[in-house]
């Protein structure tokens, strides 16, 4: 009776005890890492680490505010991340459309081309582009970063959207223009709708990707700062260490609390976004 | 309906501003990039001129960059034997039916919904010897523990390649997770009708059927941790000494801290054209392997 029990229990231990150390490896540096950011910069030498603080403080959070000018940042930040998705979705939509419903030699070159410029890495392009931007003056403006953002994301929205036009079939839009409807109209009111769910899933996954974007603001920007880039250049508190740990901890926490709630909450929508994109490669 | 010539003229007009944007942040940099890598250009005394392949030649003789080399190596080939043995571990962990199942799959989520550089930034002190994370957790162990893991050439490089997994094998599990998925669960019951114990079936059944799913996702995660940027930028700087500087650092110091853009680009096609070469070879043997 007992080892029948102990059967039945012992995977179920095995697989919480798994569990639990996943969790445990992932979630236990991001714990640290809000700690440290209600620390006070002199409890934050300590040793060992106190994994909870004697006078939490929410200086460093008022520091970043003040001294750093935070609001701005988020600001730009929500600025040339919510255009270039809302952009962005407009450019692959309409390219995808295109894609999935005409055929021609030359559509398939292109589509070959935008797969194939997935293969060029951020670094092979950066001078040449940066020393363009500049020609033609967009080095350091919304714009500039804009369209680098967008160009980032097309090749993968264009993708998951064309494959799903794909399943969508063109009899919808050939009743709908029976029916009168033109060309705008048949796309506005027919297809589009139809095309939530995809369009949802790649909003939310672009989302992510342009908040993480780091080489571009990084090379491309220099008065516009983002919360990426920003908390590579906090200010130095003191010569003795060579990070502003109670800073950046509390930079990082502000980038990583909206993502954890972000990702809670979409959890479905990207675990079919990247499974949609990682079949497919 | 769309067969009609007059449509493409539409159709061409759709897709214009998706080509036109990668045009000019893709194909036309990177041409540029290639002509330049035969120039010697020297921003700062106005130097331009023809050299040929005489920066191709001295790449290959320069102490920098033949670290760096074979330190992007040694990253490339450690984190991804990384993701492969703990990343499939990890995805069998996600698939296991339990009531904790969808909680566990959000949490593995975050390490990728992250910027790399926050991750970076906070491994720099997560790595100090005195107040880091690493050590304090080593320390509940073993209390006596010392170790300043990025002022050592060895271990600054396992801790650059540790922080690497941390970053994104959840996000390679998960992609083998979605393969996982495929695999009919009639095949594990035919197999447990015939005898064979889960660890059977895993190397004959499991591994077999996502091969093909895990050398496609092995190609891009080999391609992007070759293009790896952000993560030594911010926790080590290519330091110490030249040690961690993975070839895309290498390639935008010298482009834009030390303005030697034709050599730059040399190093930036040699590595475009590595990747170009490897990528093929694999996705033609990706091919080849059917199940």
């Amino acid at each position: 009776m007992v080892s029948n029990r102990a059967r039945r229990l012992l995977p179920a231990i095995a697989m919480w005890g798994l569990a639990a150390v996943v969790a445990f490896l992932i979630l236990f540096p991001l714990w640290w890492i809000f700690i440290s950011s209600i620390t006070p910069a002199g409890e934050l030498f300590a040793k060992p680490i106190k994994y909870w603080p004697a006078h939490p403080t929410l200086e460093s959070y008022r520091f970043l505010i003040e001294n750093v000018g935070l609001l701005a940042k988020i600001r730009d930040t929500l600025i040339i991340v919510g255009l270039s998705i809302l952009i962005g979705m407009i450019v692959s939509v309409m390219a995808a459309f295109s894609f999935s419903r005409f055929r021609s030699k030359g559509l398939s070159l292109a589509v070959a081309f935008l797969l194939a410029s997935m293969l060029i890495p951020d670094v092979v392009t950066a001078r040449p582009l940066y020393d363009f931007l500049r020609y033609v003056h967009l080095y350091d403006t919304y714009a500039g970063l804009i369209v680098l953002y967008i160009s980032g994301i097309l090749p993968f929205s264009i993708l998951i959207l064309q494959n799903y036009l794909n399943d969508i079939p063109v009899s919808i839009e050939e009743s709908a223009s029976i029916d009168g409807c033109g060309f705008v109209q048949s796309m506005w009111y027919v297809t589009l709708p139809l095309l939530r769910p995809a369009l949802a899933t790649v909003c939310i996954v672009n989302f992510i990707t342009c908040l993480n974007n780091f080489f571009t603001p990084l090379f491309y920007s220099n008065g516009i700062s983002v919360l990426s880039t920003a908390i590579t250049q906090l200010p130095l508190r003191d010569n003795m260490y060579a990070v502003p740990w109670d800073l950046v901890s509390a930079m990082g926490w502000i980038i990583i609390l909206p993502i954890i709630v972000f990702v809670a909450f979409f959890q479905r929508q990207i675990m079919e976004g990247i499974m949609a994109g990682g079949v497919k490669g | 309906m769309y067969a009609n010539k007059k449509y493409l003229t539409i159709a061409w007009i759709l897709v214009l501003p998706a080509l036109l944007i990668r045009f000019f942040t893709t194909l036309y940099p990177i041409a540029d990039t290639f002509r330049i890598s035969f120039f010697e250009v020297k921003l700062l005394q106005g130097i331009h001129r023809f050299v040929g392949f005489r920066n191709y030649v001295d790449m290959f003789q320069d102490d920098k960059m033949i670290a760096s080399i074979s330190f992007t190596v040694l990253f490339v080939v450690g984190s991804m034997a990384g993701h492969l043995i703990l990343g499939i571990a990890l995805a069998l962990i996600l698939n296991m039916k339990f009531a904790g199942q969808k909680v566990l799959r959000t949490i593995v989520l975050l390490p990728w919904a992250m910027p790399m550089v926050v991750i970076a930034m906070a491994s720099k002190w997560a790595f100090n010897n005195d107040y880091g994370l690493v050590n304090n957790f080593i320390r509940w162990f073993d209390p006596s523990f010392q170790m300043n893991w990025l002022i050592h050439t060895g271990t600054a490089r396992n801790a650059v390649i540790a922080v690497d997994l941390w970053k994104d094998l959840p996000f390679f599990a998960i992609l083998v997770l979605a393969g996982l998925q495929f695999i009919s669960s009639d095949m594990y019951e035919a197999a447990k009708i015939d005898g064979a114990g889960s660890v059977q079936s895993f190397f004959a059944i499991t591994l077999p059927l996502l091969s093909k799913n895990i050398l496609v996702l092995s190609i891009f995660f080999t391609m992007w941790r070759m293009t790896s940027f952000d993560i030594v930028y911010a926790m080590t700087s290519g330091g110490p000494g030249e040690s961690t500087a993975l070839v895309a650092y290498r390639v935008t110091t010298e482009a834009f801290t030390n303005l030697n853009t034709g050599y730059a680009a040399s190093i930036a096609i040699v590595l475009f054209l590595v990747m170009a070469a490897l990528s093929g070879l694999s996705m033609s043997a990706a091919k080849r392997v059917d199940y």
